[in-house]
């Protein structure tokens, strides 16, 4: 490897917007300064499916401060429904009188303060013609039709149906799991403001350049007209990836006004204006030989979406090629019911998918009487079984070793409840995780200086991944300078575009940009420095010079500070600007990325492999004999990731993915009003995640794994598969714990009592 | 209404509704933007500051009745160009903290839970540190953190 | 939340002063009555931004801690002023050695912000967690608004009550420490708006629903809690708060209890029961204490306790689990009570 020395990546460094973090100086969208804003507050819908017959606003308007009402009525043509990043269509908002779910944007009440946009807000008196809603699977009027074929794929290898008939041992079982939002600590804000013609907003934003260009089209104007800024993100989890409605109303009601409007929405509203992770129901069954061999694999899944939208997230496509099966069939079914539109939330196929399959896994292998690490082991694969494509890296049973051994697996008795400590009963589950190595395009900037400084400029997101601190590193590495000496600046759109932080494609995406850009700043001091006769290099092979500790350095000690080799290329400092795209994507990705539209190279859909980070996780549950409470004392994960570019952030992802899945498998439910079809516990009261006494030891391992095809700098990511196997872990272990073989999601005291 | 707040030692006059929480006192009328706002009913702990050197949620706080107290936010524990809080450094030694949105309260109440003798064990600060949600999980760096502190603030 | 009136009185007196001047003639009982005291703000500013709560008028007693904010602990029992704050009450010594119940029902609740802002009154007269009855967007509420019915029975009603319920309202009482003081038996020492005082046993704070369950208390208009008396006995010391709920901390009980118990010669010679998280008001099961009296406390006797305390539960469907989890939260913490080393 020519380009740097690997001095920087791979070494644990602290994150280097950590200062602003702990010293409350870090600028999230709402914390901008703008000059004099009015504020905004929104109405939303009390029914789930109707009419509006208008409003009383008479009470409202009354309100001492109140600036402007927005209704359909009055703003209706002036915005188009946004688009969301997948799926298609979606659901209306002010554009017409047309009610498609409960907590619907209606109204934006706009007023003088705060307090008083709020009081506004609550006397708006909506006159609603209401409908009979329905609310989910089941549900009288919910519409059920198969996923067509499209952004997603079915799998049909072999013969599943008379191989699961002929199969020796079998399970055949349905499982659920439950609406779920992401609920990020930063609520759901847009501030906007005009000047003249162009228009500055502060959103965070998990894609700021989708942002721009899904509001270009809503109002109707140019993108280049707009500025997003979205420098530091208090938690996204796929919630803040495309341009959701609200934006286009407060930027229509700044322009009314003539004046920056600021909104910050409650957390209720956070439930319904922006998307969620819908709830599915599968239907698995799987067919081994008595040797444990699986002979047919077949899962059919159904999801809930909203009535306009086809949006899915066909987990298929991942538990299909887990396993080697001959005898593969999947299926999609879609459920349109009268709800907002669902969306990405961490892992968004694998962590509703992965959950049947690895019960079902675990329901296997108590058939067979066979340890289910083992079943894992026998039915491990080189090879993706629903393509017959090589895996780039796999590295399941290494992860799966290294973890049990960690947690002590073989002290394990397999047999239900004959473990306990006191008055609790323990159990013990393991459980396989995937997720598929993803990448996108992205542009960048570079400027280096003589006196050692670079600067790196590029419109990724930081949304608590730790994106700054890797961009940095990164770049230190193939400069050859100290993490210090570099400056990162992020999420703005007079950056240059990087696609959506999401899909864990991003640091992928970002790093391979920087390495990149790093490697044509150094072919061109090095081509000048090894052609000119003013320095030492003169006449060495280009490719054999180094950037190292502020130096251009060639081989037999020859070498010249940074500062000299840069003054033959640039007067000052150099600038770079350099677009990458990565193997597999057109070359017009990139400019797709300037649009606004997403563009990402998945590790299930590439030509060449297929490129899947993989993991193993354990966990210890224990169960009141009474009383039934369930806690997780602790959870072991190993995975293997490729390249890890910081290995101190890694783990805190890692770790929170971890928690994540500890929160999704026992506390985290949005209930539905079954009459109704409204949200019911839309607060963080209700809707519990994990607090800090819910968590005791959490241990990550990474499991070193190098994979030279899935790109340049061989990174896999590892956002979201921390959670993945954690829901059927989870499981598992309470049927070790109890003997109940728990198949819907959340498992709560009711559960087991 | 016109109302003094001494915030970080330093009076500042503002006026309010009397509605206004101070919460968002802090935020919108005196830009100290450090204090969070993830609920405004209670439910997360972002916007934790000291009051007379004892943690309380600001949201849950009218800023009228904050006249005469003394508070102290994130900002308040060290300048731009200051040393940090051992707790601030603990953070972020620690890594305890992903977004960071959540951090500011997290602070906040991790150095009340020292002050008030509640970091004792693991355990115990696990339980009273459960009044601040970090949704990005964190929380063995938080325990950590706190437990890295400790020693150094008793010490000062 | 709509503008109010924001007083802030000096003294008791003129606090009650300034609340008789907002006193109308029919407001009895109504914890939304048109004044209210503020105090930590805990709640009242969660239900008043929310839109559940429109007081034309604050007026703040947080000042007045001084006067009503005062522990004491001898002989005869325990003094807890309303205005003592929830932490100060859950880490006094008198408290933890000679009211473990107390002092656990108030670490269990809430978190240590809380704690340190919520007064002992205010935590007490906190208001149900019922969704419905939450968010005003929900027409339904016969709590909320009299007479519009109850969207909670056919709804989401896993966490709401199964004891003292009626056809109008299922609404549960959310807190922990009123659980205690119910159990132990304590009296609410309260001054009218004319200054004149009077005593009530806690078990008669709280009212249960009936087909009025928009009137939550028996506090006249603007009378203000002063003081909690907790009488002593020979169970205060072995008794214990049990909270069980699906998060380890910082949630409202689906079920909880609150025991003591006076044991001598092998059998109970006295014990004192709440239940918390699953009934209409702060409860207490006189049938299950007097199951108890004279037995040896075992696993048969306190089933059989359980067993009548839940004897009258009506459940709405989600919430058919809790008269077990409810039996088996009883049975584990009187059997946990009866193995304290006191």
């Amino acid at each position: 490897m020519p380009d740097g020395n690997q001095a920087a990546i791979g070494q644990p460094a602290l994150r280097i917007d950590g200062r602003a973090k702990v010293t409350g100086r870090a600028r999230y969208a709402s914390d901008e300064v703008v000059a004099n804003p009015a504020w905004a507050f929104l109405v939303t819908s009390a029914i789930a499916r109707g009419r509006l017959r208008g409003f009383r606003l008479d009470e409202a308007r009354a309100v001492p401060g109140v600036l402007d009402i927005l209704t359909h009525e009055n703003v209706g043509g002036e915005a188009e429904k946004p688009k969301p990043m997948a799926g298609g269509d979606t659901t209306t908002t002010l554009e017409s009188d047309r009610i498609w779910h409960d907590g619907q944007i209606i109204a934006v009440v706009v007023a003088e303060s705060f307090e008083a946009a709020r009081e506004a807000a609550h006397r708006v008196r909506p006159d609603y013609e209401e409908e009979a809603p329905s609310a989910s699977f089941g549900s009288p009027g919910a519409e059920e039709e198969v996923r067509k074929a499209g952004e997603h794929k079915d799998y049909k290898v072999g013969h599943a149906d008379s191989a699961f008939k002929a199969a020796e041992y079998k399970v055949d079982q349905h499982y659920g799991t439950p609406t779920q939002h992401h609920n990020p600590i930063e609520l759901f804000t847009t501030t906007c403001a005009w000047n003249g013609g162009k228009l500055t907003i502060f959103e965070p934003s998990q894609f700021v350049y989708g942002l721009r260009g899904g509001l270009a089209k809503q109002i109707r104007m140019e993108a280049q007209d707009i500025h997003v800024v979205s420098r530091f993100v208090g938690g996204a989890f796929g919630s803040r990836g495309a341009a959701t409605a609200r934006t286009a109303w407060i930027a229509i009601a700044a322009r009314r006004l003539g004046r920056p409007v600021k909104l910050v929405a409650t957390r209720d509203q956070g439930f319904t204006i922006v998307t969620y992770r819908a709830e599915t129901r599968h239907h698995i069954q799987l067919g081994a030989t008595r040797d444990g061999r699986l002979t047919a694999l077949r899962h059919e899944g159904w999801e809930v979406t909203s009535r306009p939208s086809q949006y899915n997230v066909s987990g298929t496509e991942t538990t299909a090629r887990v396993y080697a099966c001959p005898n593969i069939l999947t299926k999609v079914n879609i459920v349109h019911a009268d709800r907002n539109t669902p969306g990405f939330m961490r892992a968004p196929p694998e962590t509703p998918y992965m959950f049947p399959l690895e019960v079902a896994m675990d329901e296997l292998a108590v058939a067979l009487r066979m340890d289910p690490v083992e079943l894992r082991r026998i039915n491990d694969t080189g090879t993706d079984p629903a393509t017959g494509r090589r895996y780039s890296s796999r590295s399941l049973m290494p992860c799966f070793d290294q973890a049990a051994e960690r947690f002590g697996w073989s002290r394990r008795n397999p047999v239900p409840g004959s473990m306990r400590e006191g008055d609790w009963l323990i159990g013990w589950g393991c459980a396989t995780a995937a997720y598929a190595a993803n990448i996108g395009p992205a542009a960048v900037r570079i400027t280096l200086e003589p006196a050692g400084k670079a600067r790196v400029q590029i419109a990724a997101h930081d949304i608590g991944t730790g994106a700054y601190t890797v961009i940095a590193i990164t770049a230190a590495d193939r400069l050859g300078l100290r993490i210090e000496d570099v400056t990162v600046e992020l999420g703005d759109t007079e950056l240059p575009a990087a696609g959506l932080a999401a899909g864990s494609s991003h640091t992928a995406g970002i790093c391979n940009a920087v390495a990149k850009a790093c490697a044509e700043i150094r072919a061109r001091l090095a081509g000048a420095a090894t052609v000119t006769n003013d320095g030492p290099l003169i006449g060495l092979d280009p490719a054999t010079l180094t950037l190292r500790d502020g130096a251009l350095h060639g081989p037999g000690g020859r070498s010249e500070p940074l500062a000299r080799a840069l003054a033959r290329v640039a007067p000052g400092a150099l600038e770079l600007y350099s677009e990458n795209i990565p193997k597999g994507l057109p070359p017009e990705s990139i400019d797709k990325a300037y649009q606004g539209q997403m563009s990402m190279s998945r590790g299930h859909s590439r030509e060449d492999v297929t490129a899947y980070t993989f993991g193993a996780q354990f966990v210890e549950v224990r169960v009141h004999e009474r009383t039934r409470e369930i806690r997780v004392p602790r959870a072991v994960g190993a995975f293997a990731a490729g390249t890890i570019i910081n290995p101190l952030t890694a783990h805190s992802q890692y770790m929170g993915g971890m928690i994540w899945g500890i929160g999704s498998a026992l506390h985290e439910e949005t209930e539905i009003d079954p009459k109704a079809a409204r949200y019911v516990n839309d607060n963080i009261a209700e809707y519990l995640i994990p607090v800090n006494a819910d968590i005791r030891s959490i241990e990550v391992i990474m499991v070193p794994e190098r994979d030279e095809e899935v790109n340049p700098l061989g990174i896999k990511g590892i956002g979201e598969i921390g959670i993945v196997g954690m829901n059927a872990a989870i499981s598992n272990a309470v049927f070790h714990a109890t003997g109940r073989r728990i198949r819907n999601l959340p498992i709560r005291i009711k559960d087991l009592l | 209404m016109d109302i003094t707040l001494k915030v970080n030692g330093t009076e500042r006059r503002l006026a309010v509704d009397v509605r206004t929480t101070l919460l968002d006192a802090l935020r919108e009328h005196l830009d100290l933007t450090g204090t969070k706002k993830g609920c405004d009913l209670g439910q997360c702990g972002a916007c934790t500051v000291l009051m007379d050197g004892q943690r309380v949620l600001s949201c849950f706080t009218l800023a009228v009745a904050a006249e005469g107290t003394e508070i102290t936010t994130i900002e308040g524990l060290a300048g731009e160009e200051d040393p940090l809080h051992p707790m601030q450094q603990a953070f972020l030694e620690q890594d305890a903290y992903q977004c960071g949105y959540c951090t500011p309260g997290q602070i906040m109440a991790a150095i009340a839970c020292v002050h008030e003798g509640h970091a004792n064990s693991d355990d115990e600060i696990r339980e009273y540190m459960s009044g601040n949600l970090c949704r990005c999980g964190a929380y063995p760096k938080i325990v950590a953190a706190v437990r890295q502190a400790k020693p150094l603030m008793e010490r000062a | 939340m709509r503008p109010f009136l924001y007083e802030q009185p000096a003294s008791t007196p003129e606090a009650i002063g300034a609340a008789a001047r907002h006193v109308p003639p029919h407001g009895e009982g109504r914890i939304q009555a048109p004044a209210q005291y503020l105090a930590g703000g805990t709640n009242l500013l969660d239900l008043m931004k929310i839109g559940v709560s429109h007081p034309p008028a604050l007026i703040n007693i947080g000042p007045l801690r001084a006067e009503h904010g005062a522990i004491e602990a001898d002989a005869s029992g325990l003094r807890l002023g309303a205005l003592a704050r929830m932490a100060e009450a859950a880490e006094h010594p008198a408290v933890l050695r000679d009211y473990p119940a107390i002092a656990q029902a108030l670490r269990l609740a809430a978190n240590q912000q809380l704690r340190n802002m919520a007064s002992l009154a205010g935590n007490v007269l906190q208001r149900t967690r019922c969704n419905y009855f939450r968010d005003p967007s929900w027409h339904a509420c016969n709590k909320r608004e009299p007479g519009t019915g109850c969207a909670a029975m056919e709804g989401i009603n896993r966490r709401l009550a199964v004891l003292g319920v009626s056809d109008h309202c299922i609404a549960n009482y959310p807190g922990d420490l009123a659980n205690a003081l119910a159990a132990l038996g304590a009296e609410v020492d309260l001054v009218a708006p004319d200054g004149t005082g009077r005593s009530i046993a806690f078990e008669d704070l709280h009212r249960l629903p009936g087909d009025t369950p928009h009137l939550e208390t028996t506090l006249r208009p603007g009378e203000l809690i002063t003081r909690f008396r907790v009488p002593a006995g020979p169970w205060t010391r072995r008794s214990l708060y049990l909270k069980v709920r699906d998060r380890e901390s910082f949630e409202f009980a689906l079920a909880s209890a609150a025991v003591a118990l006076d044991i001598g010669g092998g059998v109970v010679r006295d014990a004192r029961i709440g239940l918390g998280g699953l009934a209409a008001k702060p409860w207490r099961s006189r049938e299950a204490e007097a199951v108890l009296k004279g037995r040896r406390l075992d696993e048969a006797a306190a089933g059989e306790a359980a067993e009548a305390a839940f004897r009258t539960a009506v459940t709405h469907g989600d919430n058919a689990f809790k008269p077990e989890l409810g039996r088996r939260t009883l049975v584990r913490a009187l059997l946990q009570a009866a193995e304290m080393e006191i």
